[in-house]
């Protein structure tokens, strides 16, 4: 093994040093390839089904039936797509969903979770034992699905609107616990009193000095609750019947469960039963296409949010 | 202060006005894609002399639609004139329907009717825990028509502890397996497939085909043998032997059918007559490829027709037994009346209308004419592709009112008749097992049955070793608990009757 320099992060820093020694922190070139492969692979391999996914999306369709799954499919088309896009108003109209339930989801939890938070972090507030505990019990205790069922639907009257798929996720006490955490930790008592001495009311102190100073604990609340409502789909096969109001997850989810449900139950249903089921889906290639184009604009997206999720999710350790 | 004030009242405001306005959108729905609104208020207009028409909220099973708005208006303009009854008609997708449903019925939320099976929100349990409607009485006083075009098999065997609580769909009623045969194999190897009645005697077909296309596995999946068992459940080896005397429920994989069928498969197995994978492949691409010989399916009158016609080569078929009545036959597609439904009368004319009706049952199978299908004759139609509008027929009702599709026989229908006609009863029929004392032991021997079953029915595993083992398994597990409970019921149904 050759003594080399490795590349050091801190060039500044050593400005001055005429020789270096290769930084004993880091990796022998050796590992460090080793590693680097080792990742890569792996990269690959999470890549790759999607990349067939794509591939497959732009097969011809016979040729698909022909000659099964390759990766290198004998003809090319692009059928699938203009399908999608004569057809597909659903497609887009439920990315418009998605991003609406997750904008205003998102903005909603925010808003109530750091003001309950807040709440039961102040000592002086006289009911802070009865309100922790109405929050945490319900991490100990559900009622299960019909009864929340029951209250979405019955109580509150949210089937087929926006809001079922909202509201049922927008307050979660996980969050609540680490926001009232967050807030009894990060925010010194002194700043709330010199707000007080200035004359500011609760709301003034919370608006312009206390939220200010918390960003790092909403980002990552923020995060959490903008991956849920993202992701979700059970909520929409409960409460929405109307296809003007599905999410594209839930879209995506009909389509799989639908096939696998068929495949299933076929020897179940009689002979003529099941070419009449198989006649409401839509073809393998379509299939396909409908899945890139709802991940792909995701996946370039991401990139450019990344840095603020890593920033979010380092609250709590030591920063500068 | 002030200001802070008046930012949270306005935005209190503002999300009350929010909520309000989307919980009050509900009822004020826009219609979209329905031009002609205005013809229903016109007719609301004209007809104010009658009642209010009401709406029936009906569940039913299949790929939600595009225009499913417009062919609601025109089947509610007919019936509004017929029964004075407006539809709003939810078509939920395959695979949630089960599920939905059985959220939607425990939660006691109104709806009038849905579709029940012994697929898809199963019937029996449904009808156990009160969620239909009893509709003996209701059949008798609006619902004539059913009884009249209904194959009384159909009634009779869907009875639950003796009442009919959903009216079944008019199709084929008994179940008969085939084997069903890659028509351009059997003719290149020249093939006699009406030798074809045991698994014993394909064994020279699948020689001939494999020795003639190496790259080929003449049975391509995992067909599930065909056992001359009647089941008391789906998916546990517990039954009465079809031609039973004494009526004795037995642990079928104990019996000598099931040990020559194993013992064969593994046969078929070692001699490469399946794919190596079988026991776990899923799927159905062989269809689609035509690398196979044979597989079995349950027929009904024509279905080589409609295999040909879906999977673009030829298919022929040989029948394994006689057309036989089972429970989960007969109610393979039905339409139940919820028990908490305000207007049962209303519900049940709507039924029988859609089970005696032509005009009905094609309007809302096929869609409207012009825009969804093309109308060659009197009674054959053509679908037109990608119209936004089909559903599956065999879901709603009445089969045998549908118009008939180019390439379908004209006598389709008859055919069918006859088919039901010449149905044998298996000796379970009317019999419903109720599996709340053994709830556990069933899950268990579930469990033990999915692990071993798909080695043993495709010959992936040597049954001389194995099924003892499995035997053994499903014992530890209770399936004698079982036997002798579902042996209880049985006794106690035989001689209530």
């Amino acid at each position: 093994m050759e003594h080399r320099t490795a590349v050091d992060p801190h060039p500044q820093a050593n400005k001055h040093a005429a020789k270096k020694l290769r930084n004993i922190h880091h990796l022998s070139p050796f590992w460090n390839a080793i590693a680097h492969l080792g990742i890569g692979l792996f990269s690959l391999a999470c890549v790759y089904p999607f990349l067939f996914v794509v591939v497959l999306s732009f097969t011809d369709e016979t040729a698909l039936a022909k000659n099964g799954y390759s990766i290198i499919p004998e003809k090319w088309s692009v059928d699938a797509y203009t399908y999608l896009f004569k057809t597909g108003d659903q497609l887009l109209r439920s990315y418009g969903v998605t991003l609406f339930i997750t904008v205003v989801g998102t903005l909603l939890t925010l808003i109530i979770v750091s003001l309950y938070a807040y709440a039961i972090s102040r000592s002086y507030f006289h009911f802070r034992g009865f309100f922790s505990f109405v929050a945490f019990f319900t991490m100990l205790f559900g009622g299960g699905l019909v009864p929340s069922y029951i209250v979405v639907t019955q109580v509150l009257h949210l089937k087929d609107t926006m809001w079922a798929l909202i509201l049922p996720m927008c307050v979660s006490a996980f969050s609540i616990l680490i926001m009232r955490t967050f807030f009894k930790t990060m925010v010194p008592d002194a700043i709330i009193e010199s707000g007080k001495i200035d004359g500011a009311g609760e709301f003034r102190v919370f608006l312009y000095l206390v939220l200010p100073i918390s960003l790092p604990g909403l980002a990552t609340i923020g995060l959490f609750a903008a991956l849920g409502y993202w992701n979700d789909w059970f909520n929409a096969l409960l409460y929405i019947d109307d296809a003007r109001l599905l999410p594209l997850q839930s879209l995506l989810m009909k389509v799989e469960t639908n096939i696998q449900f068929i495949l299933q139950n076929a020897g179940l249903a009689g002979a003529g039963d099941r070419t009449d089921m198989v006649r409401t889906l839509p073809a393998e290639t379509t299939r396909m296409a409908m899945v890139v184009l709802a991940t792909v604009p995701i996946i370039f997206a991401y990139p450019f949010f990344q840095r603020y999720f890593v920033q979010g999710l380092t609250i709590g350790a030591v920063k500068e | 202060m002030r200001k802070s004030v008046l930012l949270v009242l306005t935005f209190i405001m503002l999300a009350s006005v929010a909520l309000a306005g989307c919980g009050s959108s509900k009822d004020a729905k826009p219609s979209e894609g329905t031009k002609d609104t205005g013809t229903t208020d016109t007719q609301q207009t004209t007809q104010e002399k009658k009642a209010d028409p009401v709406t029936l909220l009906w569940y039913t099973i299949g790929g939600p639609q595009k225009d499913q708005d417009k062919v609601l208006t025109e089947v509610n303009k007919y019936l509004q004139e017929k029964i004075n009854v407006k539809l709003d008609m939810k078509v939920i997708d395959w695979g949630d329907y089960s599920q939905k449903m059985q959220v939607i019925a425990a939660s006691g939320e109104p709806f009038d009717i849905a579709f029940t099976s012994s697929w898809a929100f199963n019937y029996v349990e449904g009808a156990r825990k009160g969620y239909f409607l009893e509709l003996d009485d209701l059949i008798n006083q609006h619902g004539q028509g059913i009884k009249e075009v209904l194959n009384p098999a159909f009634l009779e065997g869907s009875k639950v502890n003796g009442h009919n609580y959903a009216i079944p769909t008019n199709k084929e009623l008994p179940a008969q397996a085939v084997w069903r045969f890659n028509k351009n194999l059997v003719d290149k190897y020249k093939l006699d497939i009406t030798k074809a009645t045991t698994l014993e005697s394909l064994a020279p077909m699948l020689k001939a085909v494999k020795e003639g296309e190496p790259d080929v596995y003449p049975i391509p999946s995992n067909i599930g043998m065909y056992l001359p068992f009647d089941f008391a459940l789906e998916g546990i080896p517990v039954g009465v032997s079809m031609n039973t005397t004494d009526f004795k429920m037995v642990n079928i994989w104990e019996s000598a059918e099931a040990k020559q069928v194993f013992k064969t498969m593994r046969e078929y197995y070692q001699a490469g007559y399946l794919p190596p994978d079988v026991a776990t492949k899923q799927g159905n691409d062989f269809e689609k490829t035509g690398k196979w010989l044979v597989d079995k399916q349950h027929t009904v009158p024509f279905a080589d027709i409609q295999w040909s016609d879906s999977m673009k080569y030829p298919i022929v078929s040989t029948p394994m037994h006689e057309p036989l009545v089972f429970n989960w036959s007969v109610t393979g597609s039905m339409q139940a009346i919820s028990s908490k439904t305000k207007y049962p009368q209303q519900a049940m004319e709507f039924l029988n209308l859609l089970n005696t009706d032509k005009y009905l049952r094609n309007l809302i199978n096929n869609g409207i004419e012009g825009v969804h299908y093309k109308r060659l004759t009197e009674d054959t139609y053509e679908p037109i592709p990608d119209s936004g509008y089909s559903m599956p027929s065999f879901t709603l009702g009445n089969m045998f009112l549908l118009d008939k599709l180019k390439a379908d026989p004209a006598d389709k229908w008859e055919q069918y008749k006859k088919f039901n006609d010449s149905a044998k009863n298996a000796p379970l029929l009317g019999f419903q097992f109720d599996p709340t004392n053994v709830m556990t032991e069933i899950a268990n021997v579930k469990n033990a049955v999915d692990e071993f079953g798909p080695s043993f029915n495709t010959g992936s595993v040597d049954p001389e070793k194995m099924l003892p083992k499995a035997i053994e398994k499903l014992k530890a597990q209770g399936i004698d608990k079982i036997i002798a409970e579902a042996q209880r019921q049985l006794d106690a149904w035989r001689a209530s009757k």
